[in-house]
C-alpha cells in the first residue's frame, strides 16, 4: 500500500485530514529526506487548499509557501497534506470546525484535544516516517500532544517564522512540531527555526542542535506550586510526579518554585488573544478570496452576509468579545490591563528561571474528555481547560509536552517549560523522560 | 475668512516601494490591481515589513517641522470595515507616533504641529456613474493600497481659510525640498480639516484632495457655518464629505455615529528603536529648506528679497531653474528680472507650470543672449517669450522663423529715407523748430520695421537724415 493510500485508510477511521496531497515528493536529499510532513491547516502551502479550519476560507489556495514549508521542502521533506483543527485555532477539543472532527486514537469517543487535533492524531497513528507541523497560540500543541500521547514542542515566540501562518493572535502564535519521539521533534524544529526577513518578529539568534541530546545530570527542575492541586485530576498529577521523580533519580535537582501571577494569566490571555483575533478575522469579508456571495445591496450588508455564513459560532463569539475589549471606554480596563498582566507573567517566569533551568507540570489538568462530556461544558469551562498552558504561551517561552504514562487508560503529558531560546534544555529533559 | 482650523494632512511619500511590502509605488499608469502582492492585498498568512526609506523620510520631515522624534515607535491597527481596506484595518500609528510637537511659521504666525506619523494608504475607490452616495457601483484598485503616507496633524491654530492655504503651500514646498513627495502626482496631498466658527461646533471635512480644493472646501464650510450661526441655527458636531465636482460639503455622519476604531498594537511589527545618532545624522544632511534658500539666493546672486521670494515660493523646480540659468548666463540679476517679470507672467498666462512647459535653462538664457548681442530688440523679446513658453521652441529658432532679428543699419537707413521722403510735412515742421515732429518720424520707422530696430538707433538715423536734407 502506498503511503497516501495508507493515510487515506487511517483518515477514514480517525478523520485528521482536511486536504491530502496529490502525490509525494520522493527526492532523496536533505535532513528530512524520507519523511512525510503533515501541515496544520492554518499554515499556507502553495497550491494546496488552506482553510485554517474555516468555511470562510473554503477553496482558498495560497499563492505562496509559508517559510516553514519552504524550509522543509529544501531539506527533502514531502508535504503530506493539511490536518484538521479548530476553526482558526479557536478551541481546545477540535470540535469547533465545519470540517472533520478528529477522533482520539486511544478511544474514538474522546477528543484529540485542540486546536492542532489532526496533527496529534496523525502523529500518533502514523506507521510510516512522519513529522507534523502544528501551531500553538494558548496551548494548541501541548493539549492535543498530551491527550494523544505524542511529543509536542512549542518553541520560543520568534524562534520560528510565522510568514504564511494564518493568524489567530499574532503576538501569541507560534508554529511548532509534533513527532513520535523527542529526537524527531528536535530534528524538525532545527529545520524550521531561524531568522526570516518575511517576519519582523523572528529573533536573530543562531539555531543550536536540537536533535543531539544528552543527559540531564545537574539540570535544575522547578515545580510551580500553582500548577498542581485544585482542578487537576489526582491520577494525572500522580503520573506527572512520577516522571519528575524519575528525572530526579537521573541526576536532576528538583525544587519548588512559585509563579504568583498564574491566576491572572487565563483572563489576560483570552483578552489579548480575542482582541487580536477580532482584528485578524476582519479581512475575511468575501471580497478578495475565500467564500463569496452574490453581490446585492451595500458593502456592509454584503460583508455581514458572508461572515454570518462563513464564520462558526466560536469565531463569532471571539469577534464580539475581542471587539468589546478594545472599544473606547473598555480598552483601558481590558485590553491595556491585560497587556500589563502579561508583563507581570513574564516577570514571574524570568524570576523563576534565575533559580531553575526547566519547569515541570501537567500539560492538561485532565485526560482527553469524551465528546458527550464536552457537550455539557459552557464556553468558559472550555477556556478553563487551558489554565496550565496559557501562562507559558503568554510569556512566549518554549514548552514541550512529552508522554509520561496513562491515567484512566488515556495518555498523560508532562509539560516542561524553559526560558526563551532554551529549547535544547527542554528537549534534553524530555528525552530523559522518554527513555 | 475667519475661523478656527486644524488640519490633518496626508502626504504620499516618494519611495520606490510600498510601506510594508516590495511592490512599486509607481502606479500612475499601471493597470488597476496589477501592482499588488499578498502583503498589500492582506492575504491570509502574509506579514508586513517596514520600509526603512519611508521611516527615514518621516524622521526628516518631523525635524523640518521642529517636531520631536520619539526614541521608540510602534505601529497600531485602526479597525473599521471599508472596501478600500485590504485587511479591514489600517496599519497606522496611535499611542506612539513617529514625532510629537513642533511648529511652522506662516507669515510670522506660529502654527503648532501636534504629531507626525506614518501609515499605509488604502486602495482607491472609483465610483461609477455617480458620487460616493449615488454611484451605482464602485470599483476598487488596490494598486494604491500600502503606499506610504505621512500624516501631519496641526493644532487648531489656523485662523482663516487664507492662512490654511498659505500653511499648506509652505508645507508642500518644504516637503518638496526634502525630496519627500511629488506635488505633481494626483492625490499626493490629501487633507481632513477640522473647522469651527465662533458660536458653532467643530465640523470635520474629510478627504479633500489638493490645495485648491482645500481652499474651496474651507470657504464653503466657513460660509455655511457662519450663516447658520448668524441665523441662530445650530452648527452640529459632525463629519462632512467634500464633493470636488460641486464644491459642496454634505453630512457623512453625525457625532453619535462616529466610528470606534478599537486600536490595538500591530502585533506583526516589533517596536522600532530610533537611534538618536541616526536622527542627528539625518538632520545634519537635511537638504536646504525654502526659507534658507530665499536668503541664500539674495546673498549669492544679488537679487532682491522680493524676487527671491517669488522664485523659491513658486516651487523647487523654479529655484533650480533659476540657479541652473545663472550657471549658463553671467548676469544673475538680469536672469531674475526676466524670470520674475516675463517668464512667470507668460507661464501664468498659459496656465502652465514650469514642469509642464518645455522651458529649459539653456533656451531661456539663449533669449537673454539674443538681446545682449542685439539680435533682437528687448521689446520683441518680451513678445517672443510668449511664443517660447507656448511652444518650447528655442528663441533663436523663433527669431528665424518669424523674422524678428534687428535690421542691419544700411537697411534701416533705406527705410528712414523712405519715411522722410514720404512725410515732407513733418520734415518741414521739424525744420521750423517743432522738435516733436522727429518723434513722429521715429514712430513711423519703428512701425514700418515692426520693432526690429532699437529706438536709439532709429532716432540717430532719423536725426541724421533730417540734418542731411
Amino acid at each position: 500500500m502506498s503511503t497516501l493510500d495508507r493515510v487515506r485508510a487511517l483518515d477514514d477511521k480517525y478523520h485528521f485530514i482536511n486536504t491530502l496531497a496529490h502525490g509525494l515528493d520522493t527526492e532523496n536529499r536533505g535532513r528530512l529526506s524520507g519523511y512525510t510532513v503533515s501541515v496544520k491547516d492554518n499554515i499556507c502551502v502553495r497550491g494546496m487548499e488552506s482553510t485554517a479550519g474555516s468555511k470562510i476560507l473554503e477553496g482558498y489556495i495560497p499563492p505562496f509557501d509559508a517559510t516553514v514549508i519552504a524550509k522543509c521542502r529544501a531539506e527533502g521533506a514531502s508535504i503530506l497534506g493539511k490536518t484538521t483543527q479548530d476553526e482558526f485555532g479557536f478551541g481546545t477539543f477540535n470540535i469547533n470546525t465545519p470540517y472533520k472532527r478528529p477522533l482520539n486514537p486511544h478511544d474514538p469517543w474522546r477528543s484529540t484535544g485542540g486546536s492542532s487535533g489532526g496533527a496529534a492524531c496523525l502523529t500518533a497513528v502514523a506507521d510510516f516516517p512522519h513529522l507534523a507541523l502544528s501551531e500553538s497560540t494558548g496551548g494548541s500543541i501541548s493539549c492535543p500532544a498530551s491527550w494523544c500521547g505524542v511529543v509536542g514542542v512549542t518553541p520560543t515566540y520568534g524562534r520560528v517564522s510565522r510568514w504564511g501562518l494564518i493568524d489567530y493572535a499574532n503576538s501569541l502564535d507560534k508554529i511548532g512540531v509534533m513527532a513520535k519521539t523527542v529526537g524527531e521533534a528536535g530534528l524538525l524544529l532545527e529545520v524550521i527555526s531561524g531568522p526570516d526577513r518575511y517576519d519582523s518578529t523572528v529573533l536573530d539568534a543562531p539555531v543550536p542542535c536540537y536533535s543531539d541530546l544528552e543527559t540531564v545530570e545537574g539540570l535544575r527542575i522547578g515545580v510551580p506550586e500553582e500548577y498542581f492541586g485544585e482542578g487537576v485530576d489526582p491520577m494525572v498529577e500522580a503520573k506527572v510526579w512520577a516522571a519528575i521523580k524519575g528525572l530526579e533519580s537521573d541526576g536532576a535537582e528538583v525544587s519548588d518554585v512559585s509563579l504568583p501571577h498564574t491566576k491572572y494569566s487565563l483572563s489576560s490571555y483570552y483578552i489579548i488573544a480575542m482582541a487580536e483575533a477580532s482584528t485578524n478575522l476582519a479581512k475575511f469579508s468575501g471580497l478578495r478570496y475565500g467564500l463569496q456571495e452574490p453581490i446585492e445591496s451595500d458593502f456592509n450588508q454584503y460583508f455581514s452576509r458572508v461572515r454570518t455564513k462563513g464564520l462558526g459560532d466560536e469565531a463569532k463569539r471571539r469577534v464580539m468579545l475581542g471587539t468589546f475589549t478594545r472599544m473606547a471606554g473598555y480598552r483601558d480596563a481590558y485590553y491595556l490591563k491585560a497587556l500589563k498582566v502579561r508583563t507581570k507573567v513574564i516577570e514571574d517566569f524570568k524570576l523563576a528561571f534565575k533559580g531553575v533551568d526547566v519547569l515541570a507540570a501537567p500539560a492538561m489538568p485532565v485526560v482527553a474528555p469524551r465528546f458527550d462530556e464536552i457537550e455539557q461544558l459552557e464556553p468558559i469551562q472550555h477556556y478553563m481547560m487551558d489554565v496550565l498552558t496559557v501562562a507559558p504561551n503568554l510569556a512566549g517561552i518554549p514548552m514541550v509536552s512529552v508522554p509520561c504514562g496513562e491515567a484512566h487508560g488515556m495518555p498523560v503529558g508532562l509539560h516542561l517549560m524553559a526560558d526563551h531560546l532554551e529549547e535544547h534544555k527542554l528537549l534534553k529533559a524530555a528525552w530523559e523522560v522518554e527513555q | 475668512m475667519k475661523a478656527t482650523i486644524g488640519l490633518e494632512i496626508h502626504v504620499q511619500l516618494d519611495t520606490l516601494s510600498k510601506l510594508f511590502c516590495s511592490c512599486s509605488t509607481d502606479i500612475d499608469d499601471a493597470e488597476p490591481n496589477s501592482v499588488v502582492c499578498p502583503i498589500c492585498l492582506g492575504y491570509p498568512g502574509s506579514k508586513p515589513m517596514v520600509n526603512r526609506r519611508a521611516l527615514e523620510h518621516g524622521v526628516v520631515i518631523a525635524q523640518a517641522l521642529n517636531s520631536k522624534v520619539m526614541h521608540v515607535i510602534r505601529f497600531s491597527r485602526k479597525n473599521y470595515f471599508y472596501p478600500d481596506m485590504s485587511k479591514n484595518f489600517q496599519i497606522t500609528q496611535y499611542e506612539v507616533p513617529l514625532a510629537e510637537g513642533g511648529y511652522l511659521l506662516v507669515g510670522g504666525h506660529r502654527i503648532g504641529i501636534t504629531r507626525v506619523h506614518l501609515e499605509e494608504d488604502p486602495a482607491k475607490l472609483v465610483h461609477v456613474g455617480g458620487g460616493i452616495t449615488s454611484a451605482r457601483e464602485t470599483l476598487i484598485d488596490y494598486n494604491r493600497a500600502g503606499v506610504p503616507l505621512v500624516e501631519i496633524v496641526t493644532d487648531p491654530d489656523i485662523g482663516s481659510t487664507e492662512e490654511a492655504r498659505d500653511f499648506l503651500k509652505k508645507l508642500s514646498l518644504i516637503l518638496e525640498h526634502l525630496g519627500a513627495y511629488d506635488p505633481h502626482k494626483e492625490g499626493s496631498l490629501r487633507v481632513d480639516a477640522n473647522v469651527s466658527v465662533e458660536g458653532g461646533n467643530r465640523v470635520e471635512v474629510k478627504n479633500i484632495t489638493g490645495f485648491r480644493n482645500v481652499e474651496k472646501a474651507l470657504n464653503y464650510e466657513v460660509v455655511r457655518q457662519t450663516s447658520a450661526v448668524n441665523m441662530g441655527m445650530l452648527v452640529v458636531r459632525e463629519t462632512r464629505h467634500f464633493d470636488a465636482e460641486t464644491g459642496v460639503t454634505s453630512t457623512l455622519r453625525l457625532k453619535e455615529q462616529e466610528e470606534d476604531y478599537g486600536y490595538i498594537a500591530e502585533p506583526d511589527l516589533t517596536q522600532i528603536h530610533i537611534a538618536s545618532d541616526w536622527v542627528a545624522a539625518l538632520k545634519a544632511s537635511m537638504p536646504e529648506l525654502p526659507d534658507q534658500r530665499i536668503q541664500r539666493l539674495v546673498g549669492e546672486y544679488g537679487i532682491t528679497r522680493f524676487q527671491s521670494d517669488i522664485i523659491v515660493n513658486t516651487g523647487l523646480r523654479m529655484s533650480e531653474f533659476y540657479e541652473e540659468s545663472c550657471k549658463l548666463y553671467p548676469d544673475s540679476k538680469n536672469v531674475a528680472n526676466w524670470l520674475v517679470t516675463y517668464l512667470l507672467k507668460s507661464l501664468n498666462f498659459e496656465g502652465m507650470s514650469l514642469e509642464e512647459s518645455n522651458v529649459r535653462p539653456e533656451t531661456f538664457t539663449e533669449l537673454l543672449v539674443l538681446i545682449d548681442e542685439e539680435t533682437i530688440s528687448e521689446r520683441l523679446a518680451k513678445e517672443l517669450i510668449k511664443d517660447y513658453v507656448k511652444t518650447g521652441k528655442s528663441p533663436r529658432t523663433i527669431v528665424e522663423e518669424k523674422n524678428l532679428a534687428l535690421l542691419p543699419v544700411d537697411e534701416l537707413r533705406v527705410v528712414v529715407s523712405e519715411v522722410v521722403a514720404e512725410n515732407s510735412k513733418a520734415v518741414e515742421d521739424y525744420r521750423s523748430g517743432k522738435a516733436k515732429a522727429a518723434e513722429y518720424l521715429i514712430g513711423q520707422v519703428l512701425r514700418r520695421v515692426r520693432a526690429r530696430a532699437s529706438a536709439g538707433i532709429v532716432r540717430e538715423l532719423v536725426l541724421e537724415a533730417l540734418k542731411e536734407n
